[in-house]
Protein backbone atom coordinates (compact mmCIF):
# COMPACT_ATOMS: atom_id res chain seq x y z
CA UNK A 1 0.00 0.00 0.00
CA UNK A 2 1.08 3.33 -0.68
CA UNK A 3 0.93 6.50 2.00
CA UNK A 4 1.12 9.18 0.54
CA UNK A 5 2.05 12.52 2.43
CA UNK A 6 -0.52 14.77 2.62
CA UNK A 7 1.68 17.77 1.34
CA UNK A 8 0.61 21.34 1.55
CA UNK A 9 0.17 21.91 -2.29
CA UNK A 10 -2.18 18.63 -3.05
CA UNK A 11 -4.10 18.84 0.29
CA UNK A 12 -4.07 22.44 -0.03
CA UNK A 13 -6.09 22.96 -3.68
CA UNK A 14 -9.13 21.85 -2.70
CA UNK A 15 -9.38 20.57 0.45
CA UNK A 16 -9.78 23.00 3.39
CA UNK A 17 -10.70 26.38 1.81
CA UNK A 18 -13.19 26.46 4.38
CA UNK A 19 -12.93 26.49 8.10
CA UNK A 20 -14.63 24.44 10.73
CA UNK A 21 -18.54 24.41 11.68
CA UNK A 22 -19.16 24.20 15.47
CA UNK A 23 -20.85 20.94 16.84
CA UNK A 24 -23.44 21.61 19.03
CA UNK A 25 -25.21 18.43 20.99
CA UNK A 26 -27.82 19.24 23.65
CA UNK A 27 -30.15 16.88 25.51
CA UNK A 28 -29.48 14.50 23.25
CA UNK A 29 -31.40 11.08 24.27
CA UNK A 30 -32.14 8.27 22.16
CA UNK A 31 -34.47 5.14 23.92
CA UNK A 32 -34.61 1.88 21.91
CA UNK A 33 -37.58 0.30 23.84
CA UNK A 34 -37.32 0.24 27.54
CA UNK A 35 -33.61 0.59 26.88
CA UNK A 36 -31.35 3.85 26.83
CA UNK A 37 -28.93 4.40 24.55
CA UNK A 38 -27.66 8.29 25.17
CA UNK A 39 -29.26 9.70 28.08
CA UNK A 40 -29.52 13.60 28.32
CA UNK A 41 -26.04 14.04 26.76
CA UNK A 42 -24.70 17.85 26.09
CA UNK A 43 -21.22 18.74 24.58
CA UNK A 44 -19.79 20.96 22.43
CA UNK A 45 -17.11 20.18 19.17
CA UNK A 46 -14.89 23.25 17.85
CA UNK A 47 -13.52 24.54 14.88
CA UNK A 48 -9.85 24.19 14.48
CA UNK A 49 -9.70 21.33 17.16
CA UNK A 50 -9.35 17.40 17.02
CA UNK A 51 -11.96 16.07 19.61
CA UNK A 52 -11.66 12.93 20.59
CA UNK A 53 -15.38 11.02 21.03
CA UNK A 54 -14.25 8.49 23.55
CA UNK A 55 -15.97 5.75 25.53
CA UNK A 56 -16.05 1.64 25.54
CA UNK A 57 -18.06 -0.09 23.05
CA UNK A 58 -21.36 0.50 23.25
CA UNK A 59 -21.38 3.47 25.28
CA UNK A 60 -23.71 4.75 22.84
CA UNK A 61 -20.68 7.22 20.48
CA UNK A 62 -21.90 5.45 17.32
CA UNK A 63 -25.75 5.83 18.23
CA UNK A 64 -24.39 9.71 19.12
CA UNK A 65 -23.17 10.10 15.49
CA UNK A 66 -26.09 8.93 13.82
CA UNK A 67 -28.15 10.92 15.49
CA UNK A 68 -25.51 13.72 14.80
CA UNK A 69 -25.96 12.91 10.94
CA UNK A 70 -29.85 12.37 11.37
CA UNK A 71 -29.60 8.76 10.44
CA UNK A 72 -31.18 8.27 13.52
CA UNK A 73 -33.94 9.88 15.29
CA UNK A 74 -33.46 11.30 18.15
CA UNK A 75 -35.92 10.37 21.47
CA UNK A 76 -35.25 14.19 21.99
CA UNK A 77 -33.03 16.83 22.57
CA UNK A 78 -31.30 18.63 19.61
CA UNK A 79 -27.80 17.93 17.56
CA UNK A 80 -26.28 21.26 15.08
CA UNK A 81 -23.67 22.08 12.67
CA UNK A 82 -23.36 25.58 13.48
CA UNK A 83 -26.92 26.07 14.70
CA UNK A 84 -28.71 24.11 11.65
CA UNK A 85 -29.44 20.21 12.15
CA UNK A 86 -28.60 17.78 9.66
CA UNK A 87 -31.24 17.10 7.50
CA UNK A 88 -31.66 20.84 7.09
CA UNK A 89 -28.49 21.34 5.36
CA UNK A 90 -28.81 22.95 2.07
CA UNK A 91 -25.26 21.25 1.42
CA UNK A 92 -24.63 18.01 3.40
CA UNK A 93 -21.40 16.82 1.66
CA UNK A 94 -20.03 20.04 1.61
CA UNK A 95 -20.65 21.06 5.10
CA UNK A 96 -20.08 17.72 7.26
CA UNK A 97 -18.20 14.70 5.52
CA UNK A 98 -18.70 11.54 7.92
CA UNK A 99 -17.03 8.09 7.75
CA UNK A 100 -19.48 5.86 9.62
CA UNK A 101 -18.60 2.11 8.96
CA UNK A 102 -15.77 0.95 6.58
CA UNK A 103 -17.37 -1.98 5.56
CA UNK A 104 -20.68 -0.27 4.14
CA UNK A 105 -19.78 -0.58 0.12
CA UNK A 106 -21.16 -2.91 -2.65
CA UNK A 107 -18.44 -5.58 -3.08
CA UNK A 108 -19.19 -5.60 -6.88
CA UNK A 109 -18.70 -2.15 -7.11
CA UNK A 110 -15.11 -0.33 -7.45
CA UNK A 111 -14.04 2.38 -4.72
CA UNK A 112 -13.76 5.06 -7.54
CA UNK A 113 -17.71 4.26 -8.50
CA UNK A 114 -18.57 4.49 -4.75
CA UNK A 115 -17.28 7.52 -4.46
CA UNK A 116 -18.56 8.75 -8.22
CA UNK A 117 -22.08 7.99 -7.10
CA UNK A 118 -21.82 9.65 -4.28
CA UNK A 119 -19.99 12.58 -5.64
CA UNK A 120 -22.97 12.88 -8.88
CA UNK A 121 -25.35 13.49 -5.84
CA UNK A 122 -23.81 16.97 -5.64
CA UNK A 123 -22.61 17.42 -8.91
CA UNK A 124 -19.12 16.92 -7.92
CA UNK A 125 -16.38 16.41 -10.76
CA UNK A 126 -14.83 13.01 -11.59
CA UNK A 127 -11.45 14.92 -11.02
CA UNK A 128 -12.51 15.96 -7.31
CA UNK A 129 -12.87 11.72 -6.67
CA UNK A 130 -9.32 10.90 -8.68
CA UNK A 131 -7.84 13.63 -6.47
CA UNK A 132 -8.89 12.08 -3.15
CA UNK A 133 -8.19 8.86 -4.70
CA UNK A 134 -4.44 9.89 -4.83
CA UNK A 135 -4.54 11.92 -1.57
CA UNK A 136 -5.62 8.70 0.59
CA UNK A 137 -3.33 6.73 -1.01
CA UNK A 138 -5.61 4.11 -3.04
CA UNK A 139 -5.58 5.23 -7.00
CA UNK A 140 -3.61 1.85 -6.90
CA UNK A 141 -6.83 -0.06 -6.07
CA UNK A 142 -9.30 2.68 -6.87
CA UNK A 143 -10.70 0.02 -10.19
CA UNK A 144 -10.58 -3.11 -8.65
CA UNK A 145 -14.11 -4.12 -7.15
CA UNK A 146 -14.36 -3.03 -3.37
CA UNK A 147 -14.88 -6.78 -2.38
CA UNK A 148 -11.49 -7.29 -2.72
CA UNK A 149 -10.56 -4.32 -0.71
CA UNK A 150 -8.74 -4.66 3.08
CA UNK A 151 -9.82 -3.00 6.10
CA UNK A 152 -7.20 -0.48 5.55
CA UNK A 153 -7.91 0.40 1.83
CA UNK A 154 -11.53 0.59 3.31
CA UNK A 155 -10.91 3.20 5.63
CA UNK A 156 -8.66 5.15 3.39
CA UNK A 157 -11.81 4.58 0.52
CA UNK A 158 -14.41 5.75 3.98
CA UNK A 159 -12.04 8.85 4.27
CA UNK A 160 -12.07 9.75 0.62
CA UNK A 161 -15.93 9.50 0.84
CA UNK A 162 -15.63 11.85 3.87
CA UNK A 163 -13.38 14.24 2.14
CA UNK A 164 -15.32 14.19 -1.30
CA UNK A 165 -17.44 18.45 -0.57
CA UNK A 166 -14.29 19.68 1.23
CA UNK A 167 -16.76 19.72 4.32
CA UNK A 168 -15.88 21.98 7.27
CA UNK A 169 -16.65 19.28 10.05
CA UNK A 170 -15.39 16.02 9.46
CA UNK A 171 -16.71 12.87 11.65
CA UNK A 172 -14.87 9.83 11.55
CA UNK A 173 -16.23 6.86 13.60
CA UNK A 174 -13.17 4.40 14.50
CA UNK A 175 -10.71 5.32 12.05
CA UNK A 176 -7.90 3.81 13.11
CA UNK A 177 -9.71 0.21 13.09
CA UNK A 178 -7.76 -1.83 10.80
CA UNK A 179 -4.90 0.74 9.58
CA UNK A 180 -1.44 -0.33 10.11
CA UNK A 181 0.68 1.42 11.79
CA UNK A 182 2.19 3.38 9.03
CA UNK A 183 -1.68 4.17 7.98
CA UNK A 184 -2.28 5.25 11.77
CA UNK A 185 0.71 7.97 11.60
CA UNK A 186 -0.58 9.21 8.59
CA UNK A 187 -4.19 9.15 9.51
CA UNK A 188 -2.40 11.26 12.54
CA UNK A 189 -0.90 13.89 10.45
CA UNK A 190 -3.62 14.50 8.32
CA UNK A 191 -6.52 14.94 10.87
CA UNK A 192 -3.51 17.70 12.33
CA UNK A 193 -3.06 19.17 8.97
CA UNK A 194 -6.92 19.55 8.90
CA UNK A 195 -7.50 21.00 12.07
CA UNK A 196 -4.64 23.11 12.90
CA UNK A 197 -3.92 24.57 9.69
CA UNK A 198 -7.49 24.67 7.60
CA UNK A 199 -9.24 24.96 10.64
CA UNK A 200 -11.61 22.08 10.34
CA UNK A 201 -13.81 20.50 12.89
CA UNK A 202 -13.00 17.16 13.37
CA UNK A 203 -14.65 14.35 15.56
CA UNK A 204 -13.05 11.28 16.00
CA UNK A 205 -14.57 8.51 17.90
CA UNK A 206 -12.34 5.53 19.18
CA UNK A 207 -13.26 3.15 22.04
CA UNK A 208 -9.11 3.05 22.78
CA UNK A 209 -7.65 6.20 24.67
CA UNK A 210 -4.10 5.52 23.92
CA UNK A 211 -4.61 5.45 19.38
CA UNK A 212 -6.32 9.01 19.72
CA UNK A 213 -4.21 10.52 22.60
CA UNK A 214 -1.32 11.71 20.13
CA UNK A 215 -4.03 13.43 17.95
CA UNK A 216 -6.65 14.46 19.96
CA UNK A 217 -6.83 18.46 21.32
CA UNK A 218 -10.44 17.90 23.30
CA UNK A 219 -12.05 14.82 24.71
CA UNK A 220 -15.41 14.18 25.01
CA UNK A 221 -15.76 11.00 27.35
CA UNK A 222 -19.14 9.14 27.42
CA UNK A 223 -20.32 5.71 28.95
CA UNK A 224 -23.46 4.10 29.26
CA UNK A 225 -24.72 6.68 27.10
CA UNK A 226 -24.65 9.56 29.50
CA UNK A 227 -21.62 12.06 29.31
CA UNK A 228 -18.24 11.87 31.84
CA UNK A 229 -16.20 14.19 31.08
CA UNK A 230 -15.39 16.97 28.51
CA UNK A 231 -12.40 19.16 28.17
CA UNK A 232 -9.06 19.59 26.64
CA UNK A 233 -6.68 17.05 26.45
CA UNK A 234 -4.58 18.87 28.78
CA UNK A 235 -6.66 19.05 31.26
CA UNK A 236 -6.75 15.08 31.41
CA UNK A 237 -3.41 15.09 31.26
CA UNK A 238 -4.02 18.03 34.55
CA UNK A 239 -3.56 15.27 37.51
CA UNK A 240 -0.12 14.57 36.52
CA UNK A 241 2.86 15.83 38.56
CA UNK A 242 5.98 15.77 40.92
CA UNK A 243 6.00 13.21 43.54
CA UNK A 244 8.52 14.63 46.31
CA UNK A 245 9.78 12.59 49.06
CA UNK A 246 11.38 14.60 51.99
CA UNK A 247 11.85 14.88 55.72
CA UNK A 248 9.02 16.93 56.88
CA UNK A 249 6.69 17.15 54.03
CA UNK A 250 4.21 19.75 55.75
CA UNK A 251 6.68 22.08 55.44
CA UNK A 252 7.63 20.83 51.81
CA UNK A 253 4.22 21.68 51.16
CA UNK A 254 3.64 24.97 52.91
CA UNK A 255 6.83 26.02 50.96
CA UNK A 256 5.56 24.72 47.48
CA UNK A 257 2.17 26.35 47.71
CA UNK A 258 4.37 30.11 48.33
CA UNK A 259 5.54 29.71 45.05
CA UNK A 260 1.31 29.08 43.89
CA UNK A 261 1.99 25.49 43.28
CA UNK A 262 -0.61 23.34 44.54
CA UNK A 263 0.45 20.58 46.72
CA UNK A 264 -0.35 18.02 49.22
CA UNK A 265 1.14 15.95 51.42
CA UNK A 266 0.97 12.59 51.24
CA UNK A 267 2.11 9.32 53.66
CA UNK A 268 5.68 8.57 53.83
CA UNK A 269 7.10 11.99 53.37
CA UNK A 270 5.27 12.44 50.18
CA UNK A 271 4.37 15.31 48.81
CA UNK A 272 2.28 15.30 45.54
CA UNK A 273 2.97 19.09 43.33
CA UNK A 274 0.81 19.48 40.92
CA UNK A 275 3.36 20.29 38.20
CA UNK A 276 5.88 18.76 35.63
CA UNK A 277 8.71 20.87 35.93
CA UNK A 278 10.56 18.75 38.47
CA UNK A 279 13.77 21.19 38.56
CA UNK A 280 11.36 23.71 40.28
CA UNK A 281 10.44 21.54 43.20
CA UNK A 282 14.21 20.54 43.71
CA UNK A 283 15.23 24.25 44.11
CA UNK A 284 12.30 25.10 45.95
CA UNK A 285 12.88 22.38 48.67
CA UNK A 286 16.59 23.10 48.59
CA UNK A 287 15.71 26.86 49.93
CA UNK A 288 13.66 25.58 52.21
CA UNK A 289 16.72 23.53 53.22
CA UNK A 290 14.83 20.01 53.20
CA UNK A 291 16.31 17.21 51.91
CA UNK A 292 15.34 15.22 48.84
CA UNK A 293 14.82 11.94 48.78
CA UNK A 294 13.43 11.40 46.08
CA UNK A 295 11.52 13.42 42.86
CA UNK A 296 10.11 12.25 40.02
CA UNK A 297 7.38 13.00 37.87
CA UNK A 298 4.18 11.03 38.18
CA UNK A 299 2.58 10.82 35.02
CA UNK A 300 -1.24 10.94 34.81
CA UNK A 301 -1.91 7.06 33.40
CA UNK A 302 -4.53 7.97 30.95
CA UNK A 303 -5.57 4.82 30.44
CA UNK A 304 -6.09 4.08 33.85
CA UNK A 305 -8.35 7.17 34.18
CA UNK A 306 -9.98 6.15 31.24
CA UNK A 307 -11.31 3.17 32.83
CA UNK A 308 -11.78 4.42 35.48
CA UNK A 309 -14.19 7.17 34.51
CA UNK A 310 -15.72 4.94 32.25
CA UNK A 311 -16.23 2.09 34.62
CA UNK A 312 -19.26 1.32 36.79
CA UNK A 313 -20.85 -1.59 35.58
CA UNK A 314 -19.97 -1.27 31.72
CA UNK A 315 -23.73 -2.53 30.26
CA UNK A 316 -22.26 -4.45 27.68
CA UNK A 317 -20.90 -6.72 29.33
CA UNK A 318 -23.50 -6.86 32.11
CA UNK A 319 -26.15 -7.84 29.61
CA UNK A 320 -24.71 -9.11 26.31
CA UNK A 321 -28.10 -10.69 24.64
CA UNK A 322 -29.41 -6.92 25.12
CA UNK A 323 -26.64 -4.94 23.85
CA UNK A 324 -25.35 -6.91 21.07
CA UNK A 325 -27.06 -5.07 18.41
CA UNK A 326 -27.24 -1.92 20.26
CA UNK A 327 -23.45 -1.70 20.28
CA UNK A 328 -23.20 -1.63 16.78
CA UNK A 329 -25.70 0.78 16.24
CA UNK B 1 -33.46 15.85 -7.93
CA UNK B 2 -31.80 15.49 -11.32
CA UNK B 3 -28.49 14.99 -9.54
CA UNK B 4 -30.45 12.44 -7.29
CA UNK B 5 -31.66 10.56 -10.23
CA UNK B 6 -28.22 10.25 -12.28
CA UNK B 7 -26.74 9.21 -8.63
CA UNK B 8 -29.07 6.26 -8.47
CA UNK B 9 -28.59 5.56 -12.03
CA UNK B 10 -25.08 5.33 -11.95
CA UNK B 11 -25.53 3.13 -9.09
CA UNK B 12 -27.29 0.24 -11.12
CA UNK B 13 -24.61 0.89 -14.08
CA UNK B 14 -21.74 0.47 -11.91
CA UNK B 15 -22.03 -3.00 -11.38
CA UNK B 16 -22.76 -6.16 -13.20
CA UNK B 17 -26.72 -6.76 -12.59
CA UNK B 18 -27.19 -3.92 -15.61
CA UNK B 19 -25.92 -6.14 -18.22
CA UNK B 20 -26.90 -9.27 -17.46
CA UNK B 21 -30.71 -8.09 -16.51
CA UNK B 22 -30.02 -6.31 -20.17
CA UNK B 23 -29.85 -10.22 -21.50
CA UNK B 24 -32.23 -11.72 -19.88
CA UNK B 25 -35.02 -8.87 -20.81
CA UNK B 26 -34.27 -9.49 -25.05
CA UNK B 27 -33.82 -12.97 -24.58
CA UNK B 28 -37.07 -13.32 -22.80
CA UNK B 29 -39.00 -11.21 -24.92
CA UNK B 30 -37.01 -12.80 -28.16
CA UNK B 31 -37.63 -16.40 -26.89
CA UNK B 32 -41.50 -15.68 -25.73
CA UNK B 33 -42.36 -14.12 -29.11
CA UNK B 34 -41.23 -17.04 -30.93
CA UNK B 35 -43.27 -19.25 -28.95
CA UNK B 36 -46.47 -17.66 -28.72
CA UNK B 37 -46.18 -16.97 -32.23
CA UNK B 38 -45.92 -20.36 -33.15
CA UNK B 39 -48.81 -20.83 -30.83
CA UNK B 40 -51.52 -18.95 -31.51
CA UNK B 41 -50.87 -18.87 -35.29
CA UNK B 42 -51.22 -23.34 -35.34
CA UNK B 43 -54.20 -24.88 -36.45
CA UNK B 44 -55.75 -25.54 -33.87
CA UNK B 45 -56.47 -22.29 -32.12
CA UNK B 46 -56.87 -20.86 -35.38
CA UNK B 47 -59.85 -23.49 -35.76
CA UNK B 48 -61.68 -22.56 -31.97
CA UNK B 49 -62.87 -19.08 -32.85
CA UNK B 50 -64.38 -19.27 -28.81
CA UNK B 51 -61.00 -21.25 -27.41
CA UNK B 52 -63.41 -23.10 -24.96
CA UNK B 53 -60.64 -25.80 -25.00
CA UNK B 54 -58.38 -24.02 -22.17
CA UNK B 55 -56.44 -23.10 -25.00
CA UNK B 56 -55.89 -19.18 -24.82
CA UNK B 57 -57.91 -17.95 -27.84
CA UNK B 58 -58.31 -14.09 -29.21
CA UNK B 59 -58.56 -11.70 -32.40
CA UNK B 60 -55.66 -10.92 -34.69
CA UNK B 61 -55.13 -8.04 -32.65
CA UNK B 62 -54.87 -9.80 -29.00
CA UNK B 63 -52.28 -12.39 -31.26
CA UNK B 64 -50.38 -10.07 -31.97
CA UNK B 65 -50.18 -7.99 -28.87
CA UNK B 66 -49.75 -11.29 -26.57
CA UNK B 67 -47.10 -12.02 -29.22
CA UNK B 68 -45.28 -8.98 -28.60
CA UNK B 69 -45.59 -8.80 -24.98
CA UNK B 70 -45.24 -12.61 -24.13
CA UNK B 71 -41.85 -11.72 -22.97
CA UNK B 72 -43.38 -9.14 -20.42
CA UNK B 73 -44.51 -11.75 -17.93
CA UNK B 74 -40.92 -12.91 -17.58
CA UNK B 75 -39.74 -8.93 -18.06
CA UNK B 76 -42.08 -7.28 -15.26
CA UNK B 77 -40.46 -10.05 -12.66
CA UNK B 78 -37.39 -8.89 -13.56
CA UNK B 79 -38.18 -5.28 -13.11
CA UNK B 80 -39.41 -6.25 -9.89
CA UNK B 81 -36.29 -7.98 -9.19
CA UNK B 82 -34.63 -4.54 -10.22
CA UNK B 83 -36.61 -2.84 -8.01
CA UNK B 84 -36.21 -5.05 -4.63
CA UNK B 85 -32.29 -4.65 -5.49
CA UNK B 86 -32.22 -0.90 -6.00
CA UNK B 87 -33.17 -0.81 -2.14
CA UNK B 88 -32.17 -4.38 -0.95
CA UNK B 89 -28.31 -4.35 -2.13
CA UNK B 90 -28.42 -0.74 0.12
CA UNK B 91 -29.66 -2.34 3.66
CA UNK B 92 -27.43 -5.56 2.53
CA UNK B 93 -24.68 -3.72 2.13
CA UNK B 94 -25.11 -0.94 4.49
CA UNK B 95 -25.42 1.70 1.73
CA UNK B 96 -28.19 3.66 3.02
CA UNK B 97 -26.16 5.25 5.13
CA UNK B 98 -24.34 6.85 2.70
CA UNK B 99 -26.72 7.57 0.43
CA UNK B 100 -28.91 9.37 3.14
CA UNK B 101 -25.77 11.20 4.28
CA UNK B 102 -25.50 12.35 0.57
CA UNK B 103 -29.48 13.05 0.42
CA UNK B 104 -30.77 13.70 3.76
CA UNK B 105 -33.99 14.73 2.30
CA UNK B 106 -34.84 11.11 2.45
CA UNK B 107 -38.38 11.30 0.79
CA UNK B 108 -35.96 13.08 -2.24
CA UNK B 109 -33.69 10.69 -2.31
CA UNK B 110 -36.26 7.51 -2.52
CA UNK B 111 -37.93 9.80 -5.18
CA UNK B 112 -34.56 9.83 -7.35
CA UNK B 113 -34.79 5.68 -6.95
CA UNK B 114 -38.54 5.92 -8.34
CA UNK B 115 -37.78 8.46 -11.00
CA UNK B 116 -34.55 6.21 -11.76
CA UNK B 117 -36.27 3.40 -11.91
CA UNK B 118 -38.56 4.22 -14.31
CA UNK B 119 -35.79 5.47 -16.34
CA UNK B 120 -34.36 1.88 -16.24
CA UNK B 121 -37.52 -0.25 -16.77
CA UNK B 122 -38.56 1.77 -20.06
CA UNK B 123 -35.41 1.05 -21.27
CA UNK B 124 -34.98 -2.62 -20.71
CA UNK B 125 -38.77 -2.39 -22.18
CA UNK B 126 -37.23 -0.81 -25.59
CA UNK B 127 -35.03 -3.86 -25.34
CA UNK B 128 -37.52 -6.50 -24.69
CA UNK B 129 -39.65 -5.02 -27.33
CA UNK B 130 -36.82 -4.23 -29.92
CA UNK B 131 -36.20 -8.98 -29.47
CA UNK B 132 -39.77 -9.54 -29.28
CA UNK B 133 -41.34 -7.49 -32.17
CA UNK B 134 -38.09 -8.48 -34.62
CA UNK B 135 -38.64 -12.18 -33.68
CA UNK B 136 -42.27 -12.07 -33.74
CA UNK B 137 -43.31 -10.43 -36.30
CA UNK B 138 -41.11 -12.62 -38.14
CA UNK B 139 -43.31 -15.34 -37.32
CA UNK B 140 -46.37 -13.81 -37.50
CA UNK B 141 -45.31 -13.32 -41.54
CA UNK B 142 -43.79 -16.54 -41.68
CA UNK B 143 -47.31 -18.07 -40.52
CA UNK B 144 -49.34 -16.10 -42.66
CA UNK B 145 -51.13 -13.95 -39.94
CA UNK B 146 -51.28 -10.44 -39.83
CA UNK B 147 -47.87 -8.94 -37.82
CA UNK B 148 -49.72 -5.57 -37.63
CA UNK B 149 -53.46 -5.52 -37.60
CA UNK B 150 -54.09 -2.51 -35.63
CA UNK B 151 -52.51 0.46 -34.59
CA UNK B 152 -54.06 -0.67 -30.91
CA UNK B 153 -50.67 -2.76 -31.03
CA UNK B 154 -48.63 0.50 -31.31
CA UNK B 155 -50.51 1.40 -28.03
CA UNK B 156 -49.55 -2.00 -26.21
CA UNK B 157 -46.08 -1.60 -26.50
CA UNK B 158 -45.96 1.62 -25.40
CA UNK B 159 -48.15 0.62 -22.33
CA UNK B 160 -45.66 -2.43 -21.69
CA UNK B 161 -43.10 -0.20 -21.14
CA UNK B 162 -45.38 1.31 -18.21
CA UNK B 163 -45.99 -2.06 -16.53
CA UNK B 164 -42.76 -2.85 -16.19
CA UNK B 165 -42.10 0.54 -14.83
CA UNK B 166 -45.08 -0.30 -12.63
CA UNK B 167 -43.78 -3.41 -11.24
CA UNK B 168 -40.04 -2.11 -10.43
CA UNK B 169 -42.01 0.41 -8.35
CA UNK B 170 -43.68 -2.58 -6.57
CA UNK B 171 -40.16 -4.47 -6.38
CA UNK B 172 -39.16 -1.06 -4.62
CA UNK B 173 -41.74 -1.30 -2.28
CA UNK B 174 -41.33 -4.90 -1.55
CA UNK B 175 -37.52 -4.53 -1.32
CA UNK B 176 -38.59 -1.67 1.64
CA UNK B 177 -41.08 -3.57 3.37
CA UNK B 178 -39.51 -7.00 3.39
CA UNK B 179 -35.60 -6.02 4.07
CA UNK B 180 -34.35 -9.25 3.28
CA UNK B 181 -33.92 -8.83 -0.23
CA UNK B 182 -33.75 -12.66 -0.88
CA UNK B 183 -37.23 -12.93 0.84
CA UNK B 184 -38.37 -10.04 -0.67
CA UNK B 185 -37.75 -11.70 -4.25
CA UNK B 186 -39.06 -15.22 -3.20
CA UNK B 187 -42.29 -13.42 -1.92
CA UNK B 188 -42.46 -10.90 -5.19
CA UNK B 189 -42.17 -13.64 -7.64
CA UNK B 190 -44.00 -16.64 -5.58
CA UNK B 191 -46.98 -13.77 -5.45
CA UNK B 192 -46.79 -12.99 -8.99
CA UNK B 193 -46.40 -16.25 -10.38
CA UNK B 194 -47.95 -18.73 -7.81
CA UNK B 195 -49.92 -17.63 -4.95
CA UNK B 196 -52.01 -14.45 -7.49
CA UNK B 197 -53.08 -17.11 -9.81
CA UNK B 198 -54.35 -19.83 -7.24
CA UNK B 199 -55.75 -16.84 -5.12
CA UNK B 200 -57.73 -15.91 -8.86
CA UNK B 201 -58.54 -19.26 -9.72
CA UNK B 202 -60.48 -19.63 -6.04
CA UNK B 203 -61.83 -16.15 -6.69
CA UNK B 204 -63.07 -16.97 -9.84
CA UNK B 205 -65.30 -19.28 -8.04
CA UNK B 206 -67.66 -16.97 -7.19
CA UNK B 207 -69.51 -14.31 -9.50
CA UNK B 208 -68.82 -11.43 -7.26
CA UNK B 209 -64.93 -12.37 -7.01
CA UNK B 210 -64.76 -12.75 -10.55
CA UNK B 211 -66.41 -9.47 -11.59
CA UNK B 212 -65.16 -7.24 -8.70
CA UNK B 213 -61.54 -8.62 -7.36
CA UNK B 214 -59.94 -10.88 -9.80
CA UNK B 215 -59.84 -8.12 -12.43
CA UNK B 216 -58.80 -5.71 -9.87
CA UNK B 217 -55.57 -7.96 -8.91
CA UNK B 218 -51.99 -6.99 -10.27
CA UNK B 219 -51.12 -9.82 -12.72
CA UNK B 220 -54.25 -9.77 -14.37
CA UNK B 221 -54.58 -5.96 -14.68
CA UNK B 222 -50.81 -6.38 -16.39
CA UNK B 223 -52.67 -9.00 -19.17
CA UNK B 224 -55.90 -6.24 -19.19
CA UNK B 225 -53.12 -3.36 -20.18
CA UNK B 226 -51.22 -4.77 -23.07
CA UNK B 227 -55.02 -6.76 -23.81
CA UNK B 228 -53.63 -10.16 -24.78
CA UNK B 229 -55.52 -13.47 -25.31
CA UNK B 230 -58.10 -14.23 -22.94
CA UNK B 231 -57.53 -17.26 -20.77
CA UNK B 232 -60.85 -18.09 -20.52
CA UNK B 233 -63.90 -16.64 -22.26
CA UNK B 234 -65.89 -16.28 -18.80
CA UNK B 235 -63.31 -13.76 -17.62
CA UNK B 236 -63.89 -9.96 -16.55
CA UNK B 237 -61.05 -7.99 -18.18
CA UNK B 238 -60.64 -4.09 -17.31
CA UNK B 239 -60.27 -1.75 -20.29
CA UNK B 240 -56.62 -0.93 -20.41
CA UNK B 241 -56.85 2.71 -19.00
CA UNK B 242 -58.64 0.94 -15.88
CA UNK B 243 -56.21 -1.78 -15.68
CA UNK B 244 -52.93 0.77 -15.76
CA UNK B 245 -54.89 2.95 -13.16
CA UNK B 246 -55.28 -0.43 -11.35
CA UNK B 247 -51.61 -1.55 -11.61
CA UNK B 248 -50.53 2.12 -11.03
CA UNK B 249 -51.98 2.38 -8.02
CA UNK B 250 -50.57 -1.32 -6.72
CA UNK B 251 -46.83 0.42 -7.45
CA UNK B 252 -48.34 3.61 -5.28
CA UNK B 253 -49.07 1.55 -2.51
CA UNK B 254 -46.07 -0.71 -2.32
CA UNK B 255 -43.45 2.06 -3.10
CA UNK B 256 -45.32 4.82 -1.01
CA UNK B 257 -46.18 2.53 2.39
CA UNK B 258 -42.11 1.86 1.40
CA UNK B 259 -40.96 5.27 1.47
CA UNK B 260 -43.02 6.48 4.23
CA UNK B 261 -41.91 3.63 6.51
CA UNK B 262 -38.24 4.74 4.89
CA UNK B 263 -38.39 8.01 5.43
CA UNK B 264 -39.43 7.27 9.46
CA UNK B 265 -37.14 4.89 10.59
CA UNK B 266 -33.93 4.84 11.97
CA UNK B 267 -30.74 3.89 10.04
CA UNK B 268 -28.12 2.22 12.21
Amino acid sequence: MTTGTPTGTRVGTRVGTRVGARVEVTGLTKRFGSFVAVDDLSFTVEPGRVTGFLGPNGAGKTTTLRMLLGLIHPTSGTATIDGVDYPSLGDPLGTVGAALEATNFHPGRSGRDHLRVLAATHGIPDTRVDELLTLTGIPAFARRRAGAYSMGMRQRLALAAALLGDPRVLILDEPANGLDPEGIRWLRGFLRHLSAEQGKTILVSSHLLQEVEQTVDDVVIIANGVLVRQGTMAELHGTSGALVRTSDPERLAAALREHDLTATPGEDGAVLAETTDLRAVGEIAHAAGLPVWELTAKAADLEELFLELTAGGNRNLGDGSMRGQDGAA
Amino acid sequence: MGATVKAELLKLFTTRLWWGMAIAVFLSGAAFALLFGLLFTSESVADQAGGPGGIPSGNPVQIANSVYTGGLSVGYLLMLTIGVMQIGMEYRHKTISSTFLAVPHRAKAMLGKVVALLVVAAGYGVLSLVGSVSVGALVLNVRGADAFPSNEIVRTLALSLLVLGLWALIGLGLGILIPNQIAALLIGVATAWIVEPLLGLAIKAFDFGREHIAPFMPTEATNAIVNAVVASPDDVRLSWWAAALTLAGWATLLAGSGIWRTVRQDVS
